[in-house]
């Protein structure tokens, strides 16, 4: 348990440090973007490489949202169940949508990964002799780290039930 | 047979909590597989966000706003606004509505407002012997109301999501969002007439303020006029917003530690960021699915055999949304409804400028609508009150507003005079 709850560790870590290099990152592109469009000078690549930034940092954001379970949601039945104090009902739909939440990600992985090979095939080079497949294979890379979260927040509930015990 | 209940399933995992991207996600890979369609394709339709040019505004908008927020910003331009409206008749809270407003417009109604302005803003209004109920009400309201002005959120989703200028939206908000301040003001000064007066406007504390924070107070100012005189395109806007936030607040005022706060404000905004994305990356696979299965097409005729002229439309389009709007988050209710309500209210020749603005309107009361509203549990939160509470605190401003979208409905020059 302590291992998949350092991984857990690393895992926030790595999504919240990519973030911060990233935000840094395209807020400087998109202002040299701008510096640089005042002397006539556009570079191409610019602006394809902050837009797959910006598709990265939505899966890290995630991974972030994930740990903090802070997701987007409609949640009727969950905190009905929270406001009626049924906190063992409560906690069994956080285990319902962990596993739902995991194998769907694992299908979508699935589904990135055969995306990615078709580009593999097909695709072409798309900025600073960065292949397409690279730039695909953001998304089951991203969803992995989300994956992993959810995966750990099914196991971890279980430990949470011993401990309460 | 298979398939229904394979979607009472995808509905029943909604209505448990599952993150609205899993359930987007889940219901295009259900959608595909029954349409014999490979489950890559749902992969290709994620990837599709990556090539919206206007994708950048979400991050950097929504960084500035956070920075905004977590600074000494909202102290130094309540200083201001108090020193500008303070002195009316319920100068306090028209005060705490136009500076909520303001944070609302950069922070995208994410709850930032009602926790990082709300602390401040009550006491004040208790201290100014507004009810408890008032001011519960007041501030729960205002945590969603710059909603409409430049540079929200919503509104830059709205206009990634349907394809209608952002520019133009950011113009058609304005008045509507000022109808709406206008009119919760009203409400302030009835309930502030029988207090005490604060005092005479004075020209040189106004002064004295707008110095203070003159660099937070042009913002908005400066952002329209970027866009609009043509110097900036909006996601260069939103660069430059950010940039110009970072500057202001790490080394002119000093408020914010560079090595500290600012990773801290990052991930803080990402994580709310990534979260919409996911859902706009998961939603755009199974919206285009019903879009090619004609599910709007199918539903306009249906709505057809009931409705027949555009008055009635748009009665029965906001009972709709603000049924949407007690039971989704507004950046959800963007994503899925959205693409299904456009065609339809272009068929009732609704403007499309004037249905984003009504759409908007409508999600905007939904944050104070029961049971759900998602302002009335983070007023709950901040200020340890039971829920209950909250929805009698928020009841007469539901009400007010529900007068407001009345007007902002049925009188379209509100929302398409600027943009004409």
């Amino acid at each position: 348990m302590n291992v998949l709850k350092k991984i857990d560790s690393l895992v926030e870590s790595y999504a919240s440090w990519f973030l911060i290099f990233a935000v840094s990152g395209m807020l400087s592109l998109a202002i040299l973007n701008i510096v640089l469009r005042w002397f006539s000078v556009t570079l191409l690549w610019v602006e394809p490489l902050i837009r797959h930034l910006v598709f990265l940092s939505a899966f890290m954001g995630g991974t972030l949202a994930t740990g903090r379970r802070t997701h987007i949601g409609i949640d009727i039945l969950g905190k009905y169940f929270e406001s009626k104090n049924m906190m063992n009902a409560h906690a069994w739909v956080g285990r319902i949508i962990s596993l739902v939440s995991f194998f769907t990600l694992v299908l979508l992985i699935k589904a990135g990964i055969d995306f990615a090979a078709v580009e593999a095939k097909y695709g072409k080079i798309v900025f600073l002799g960065i292949h397409g497949k690279y730039l695909v294979s953001i998304i089951p890379f991203g969803l992995s780290f989300i994956a992993y979260r959810f995966f750990y927040l099914f196991v971890s509930s279980w430990q949470q039930e011993v401990k309460d015990a | 047979m298979l398939e229904v209940i394979s979607f009472s399933a995808i509905a029943l995992f909604a209505l448990l909590g599952t993150p609205l991207f899993i359930i987007m996600a889940l219901a295009a890979l259900t959608a595909f597989f029954f349409s014999e369609v490979e489950l890559s394709a749902v992969a290709i339709e994620i990837y599709k966000i990556s090539s919206q040019a206007t994708i950048l505004t979400i991050p950097l908008f929504t960084f500035a706003g956070y920075m905004m927020a977590e600074s000494g910003s909202p102290k130094r331009l309540l200083r201001l606004a108090d020193a500008a409206l303070g002195w009316l008749p319920g100068g306090v809270a028209i005060v705490s509505l136009v500076i909520c407003a303001f944070f609302t417009a950069f922070t995208g109604a994410s709850g930032v407002t009602i926790i990082a302005l709300g602390g401040l803003l009550y006491p004040i209004l208790m201290n100014e012997e507004y009810s408890d109920k008032f001011s519960l009400g007041l501030i729960t309201t205002s945590g969603s109301l710059g909603l409409l002005f430049p540079p929200s959120l919503p509104i830059i989703l709205y206009g990634l999501v349907t394809g209608v200028d952002i520019d133009k939206l950011f113009l058609a908000g304005i008045v509507p969002g000022i109808l709406l301040i206008i009119i919760l003001s009203a409400w302030a000064i009835y309930n502030g007439k029988s207090l005490s007066s604060k005092g005479t406007l004075s020209l040189n504390k106004i002064w004295e303020a707008f110095r203070g924070c003159i660099w937070e107070a042009i913002l908005p100012v400066a952002i329209l006029y970027g866009i609009y005189s043509g110097k900036t395109t909006t996601t260069e806007a939103a660069a430059v917003t950010a940039f110009y936030v970072f500057i202001i607040e790490v080394f002119v005022y000093k408020d914010l530690r560079l090595t500290k706060d600012i990773p801290k404000i990052i991930c803080d905004c990402m994580s709310l960021v990534g979260g919409i994305l996911l859902i706009l990356c998961c939603a755009l696979g199974f919206t285009n699915y019903l879009v090619d299965e004609e599910i709007p097409t199918q539903l306009l005729e249906l709505m057809r055999t009931y409705i027949d002229n555009k008055i009635v439309f748009l009665l029965f389009l906001n009972i709709f949304l603000l049924v949407v709007g007690a039971l989704m988050d507004i950046f959800s209710a963007i994503i899925v409804v959205v693409p299904l309500i456009v065609p339809i209210a272009a068929e009732f020749d609704v403007h499309p400028v004037h249905l984003a603005i009504i759409f908007l309107t409508n999600l905007e009361i939904g944050y104070i609508t029961p049971p759900v509203g998602i302002n009335l549990f983070i007023s709950s939160f901040r200020f340890e009150r039971p829920i209950t509470e909250l929805y009698k605190a928020s009841f007469p401003f539901l009400i007010l507003l529900i007068g407001a979208l009345i007007i902002v409905t049925y009188v379209p020059a509100l929302s398409l005079w600027l943009v004409e």
